[in-house]
């Protein structure tokens, strides 16, 4: 009987040990801290880099693919007009070619049956 | 001996490479003196980009596409003169001499008596296809040369005659006969 007893006392002490402990682990770990030296500033240089720059970028990368874009659809465009242009030229140039040449045939051939009407 | 065989083989090269080259016309000091003149040079690569303009749908444009389908070159030069002796008649004999190679022939050569009016045809030809066509056109006032490299139809060429507005030839001083085809 009294060697029960002193074994309930000896685990009741042991329990409040424990619970003692753990009280003062949480109150170390919830005990108010203050931060850092230069931790506000860090945290302020940090939000102004990462939140602003990002899409700042983005707009640039977003300019310069119009840009070029743009370009390409005017060098695109100003090549396909001067071939176009270069084209009609050649073009209108062939028919006034073939124009002479007829006409220089048909001459010919007019002064060849006159002359053959006529001997 | 070995000498000999090089010479001969030099001359055959240089004379291949002669028939086959283009006739070369030089008549650029002429375009000052000229009233008016027209000069036109077409490599194949030009007459292409001519065939991609012209339209096979109208019917002027279509005959002109389908005589330059087969050409090379069409060289042009003619010039009209404010008055008489602008123009040498010996300025086209460099263009005839060329005109005197082999594969070259003259199958129209007329002239009046003072020689002052000339037309003159020739043609080249390859396994009896006309693959190239000279016309020197000589007059007081005009002088007008032609050089046509390829393969011509020349009767389709001839037929052009009284489309895009050239009215019907006749002959200055001359009656002009009824028109046969």
């Amino acid at each position: 009987m009294v060697s029960g007893a002193i074994a309930r006392e000896a685990d009741a002490a042991g329990r409040g040990n424990f619970s003692m402990n753990m009280e003062d682990q949480l109150r170390e770990t919830l005990r108010r801290r203050d931060p850092t030296v230069g931790f506000a500033e860090r945290v302020a240089a940090r939000a102004q880099s990462g939140h602003r720059a990002k899409p700042v970028r983005r707009l640039r990368g977003l300019w310069a693919a119009s840009v070029l874009a743009l370009a390409a659809a005017v060098v695109l465009t100003a090549t396909s007009l001067w071939q176009r242009a270069q084209e009609e030229r050649a073009g209108r140039q062939a028919v006034l070619a073939l124009r002479i040449a007829s006409e220089k045939l048909s001459q010919a051939r007019s002064k060849v049956l006159w002359r053959t009407e006529n001997q | 001996m070995t000498f000999r065989t090089f010479t001969l083989l030099m001359v055959s090269f240089a004379l291949a490479a002669r028939s086959t080259a283009q006739i070369q016309i030089n008549l650029d000091s002429l375009a000052s003196k000229a009233k008016e003149s027209v000069e036109i040079t077409l490599d194949s690569s030009m007459l292409k980009m001519a065939s991609n303009f012209l339209s096979s749908e109208k019917s002027d444009d279509a005959k002109v596409k389908s005589l330059i389908t087969g050409l090379k070159a069409i060289t042009v030069r003619s010039f009209k003169f404010a008055q008489e002796g602008q123009y040498r008649p010996g300025d086209l004999q460099p263009i005839r001499a060329q005109l005197r190679a082999p594969s070259w022939s003259k199958i129209v050569g007329v002239d009046d008596k003072d020689g002052r009016r000339t037309s003159e045809i020739y043609t080249k030809t390859d396994q009896g296809k006309i693959v190239g066509v000279a016309i020197l056109s000589a007059e007081p006032k005009e002088l007008s040369v032609v050089y046509i490299e390829g393969t011509i139809d020349l009767a389709g060429l001839a037929n052009l005659g009284g489309n895009f507005g050239i009215p019907p030839i006749s002959i200055p001083d001359q009656k002009k006969p009824k028109g046969k085809e």
